[in-house]
């Protein structure tokens, strides 16, 4: 019997999200990432912020908020991956007929989402606890723009994920990569009290552009970048750009080096 | 003429390792060394080798999992390296073991997602799941999760993946390893069916018996080179008969070896020691030498024991892999 294949781009996104989606709801670990850890994040930001006003408390909320969505992208990103390795699934994915980068995408995307929930639940968490109401500026705003760093956060998973198919030591980088960006994008602190030095490396980051945009759509009175809003904005979508570029060009390099070097089932 | 389901030509493939932190050394393993094959449309061709020959190597380089390192292969007429895009929806991959396999969803889940990854029709994903599922005998337990399932029901899954959307060529990794008797033997009924259906399979195995009564024509692939390639009445010639003697007794003297050995039809000798007792095998062409010839020229051996019996594949494999100068 012969059967029609068709292989397409599309079909293999969707297909790798529902699957990551079964996988991660499969696996009770999940409740951790996407519920303990960001009321965790949340009543940490709220004790240590509660006091200082309901501007800052905001301004906690969305940290919190970022540090759940971006370790959620890097876990999509690294993990996935580490994990196809370790099941001895990498393989016959990429015998398939699809691009790898779709099927990466497909599980970021995932992640992305369910830290996206994580970061609500740290705003649902605090808005409760706080006895003001929280003056969001622009809720509609604030929304798109919760939405547009997940996207920005995606497309650095993306040309990060090459890397971890490219080594088996995603879980290092992984560790490493967290904390670092937490850091350097300003999700923790704002990016001008960091050292001088950082600030080049913080704007080589589409999530750092995307998320001083959400600050100035959501804190009343916000100062950030000098460039304002709008130019955040085209920061943002300008490096974006760049990202998914890299991403695109490098998976082709990074699958030819992988099928040289035969370490497909090492882990 | 028909388009070569596989061919190789001096297929080489060489891997590098690094080891040491700062003054990195480069270690490089000679895989496959000038391979030479081809396996027509529809043929069920095995690749027979000790570990570490080179069988899955080659087998990942036909499937497009592996970049040679020079050399040339086409699988279905294309060039595994510049047209691996195209080969891909054409052929299956079945590789053995544990691994492989999503364990935390359910069989159907795992082919539902091979099946979108290889675009099979929307309208064709589901009745081709269930077709497959039964197939291969998972019809009832498609809906539990891998997890649940026993080894010979993953390497089940395993083959219903692998023949998912319908391929020519399919290349079998050892399907039957570790398999219980009842299981390896079903396997073996599914790929007779399989290649009655029309389909090209390349099979790599460790047992002999197994590529006996399947495969059409064998290669002996022996560290990284092809040895032989030829039907199993082929290689039997090839190794010098298709009837074996074997001799067992105490304290065979030089003399008396090299006097079976110069016997008429006495194609190789071979000894092995089982503590004191010594075992000669013979690798016999001529129908007429009988098993009371060679045991004349042991007179002096009253507790000889004697027998023939026809060449297995296992000698003919052994005879080449040991004739096989490093």
């Amino acid at each position: 019997m012969r059967t029609a294949v068709r292989p397409s781009r599309p079909r293999a996104f969707f297909a790798s999200l529902r699957l990551s989606l079964l996988l991660f709801l499969a696996d009770p670990q999940w409740v951790i990432p996407a519920t303990i850890a960001p009321v965790i994040f949340g009543f940490a930001a709220f004790e240590l912020y509660s006091g200082s006003g309901a501007t800052l408390v905001l301004y906690a909320i969305l940290g919190a908020g970022m540090m759940s969505m971006w370790g959620q992208t890097l876990y999509g990103a690294g993990w996935a991956t580490s994990q196809d390795r370790e099941l001895g699934t990498l393989e016959p994915t990429l015998s398939a007929p699809t691009s790898y980068l779709w099927v990466v995408f497909g599980r970021i995307v995932v992640n992305a989402v369910t830290g996206l929930v994580g970061g609500l639940v740290v705003f649902a968490v605090v808005s409760l606890a706080y006895p003001h109401p929280l003056p969001l500026q622009r809720p509609f705003e604030f929304l798109l723009l919760f939405a547009f760093v997940l996207v920005t956060l995606a497309s650095v998973g993306l040309v990060l994920s090459a890397v971890y198919v490219y080594t088996r030591y995603a879980g290092f980088i992984n560790n490493f990569g967290e904390f670092g960006f937490y850091i350097i994008t300003g999700s923790m602190f704002p990016v001008v009290l960091l050292p001088f030095w950082t600030s080049p490396i913080a704007l080589l980051l589409p999530p750092t552009w995307a998320l001083d945009a959400l600050r100035y759509a959501s804190l009343p009175g916000y100062v950030g970048f000098r460039w304002g809003f709008v130019g955040d904005l085209v920061g943002a979508v300008a490096t974006m750009l760049v990202y998914l570029t890299i991403a695109g060009s490098v998976y082709h390099r990074v699958e030819t080096h992988v099928l040289t070097v035969g370490n497909l089932q090492e882990y | 003429m028909a388009v070569p389901a596989i061919s190789v030509e001096q297929l080489t493939r060489v891997y590098s390792s690094r080891k040491g932190f700062l003054f990195n050394e480069v270690t490089r393993t000679e895989a496959l060394r000038g391979v030479d094959l081809e396996v027509a449309p529809g043929e069920l061709f095995g690749l027979l080798g000790p570990n570490g020959a080179g069988k899955t190597t080659l087998a990942k380089i036909l499937s497009t999992l592996l970049l040679p390192t020079s050399g040339r292969a086409h699988v279905l007429g294309l060039d595994v390296v510049r047209e691996a895009n195209r080969i891909r929806p054409r052929i299956g991959l079945v590789l053995g073991g544990e691994r492989g396999l999503y364990y935390r969803v359910s069989g159907r889940e795992n082919l539902r997602y091979f099946a979108d990854l290889y675009g099979i029709a929307r309208s064709e994903r589901e009745p081709r799941i269930t077709e497959m599922l039964e197939r291969v005998g998972l019809g009832d337990s498609g809906d539990r999760r891998v997890e649940e399932y026993s080894r010979g029901m993953k390497q089940k899954l395993h083959l219903a993946r692998g023949l998912l959307h319908a391929p020519e060529l399919l290349f079998l990794d050892e399907p039957t390893i570790g398999l219980d008797p009842k299981s390896a033997r079903e396997t073996r009924k599914f790929v007779r069916a399989l290649l009655a259906e029309g389909v090209t399979i390349f099979l790599t195995t460790h047992y002999m018996f197994e590529a006996e009564e399947l495969c059409q024509r064998i290669a002996v692939l022996s560290k990284g080179k092809i040895v032989a390639t030829d039907t199993v009445p082929g290689l039997r010639r090839l190794v010098g008969g298709d009837r074996t003697f074997e001799i067992d007794g105490y304290g065979f003297e030089d003399s008396e070896l090299a006097r079976v050995r110069a016997l008429p039809g006495v194609s190789r000798l071979v000894t092995e020691e089982f503590g004191p007792r010594l075992r000669i095998t013979l690798r016999v062409q001529d129908p007429q030498l009988e098993l009371d010839r060679v045991a004349q020229c042991l007179l002096g051996h009253p507790e000889l024991e004697v027998r023939e019996r026809r060449t297995a594949l296992e000698d003919i494999y052994l005879d080449l892999v040991e004739e096989e100068p490093a």
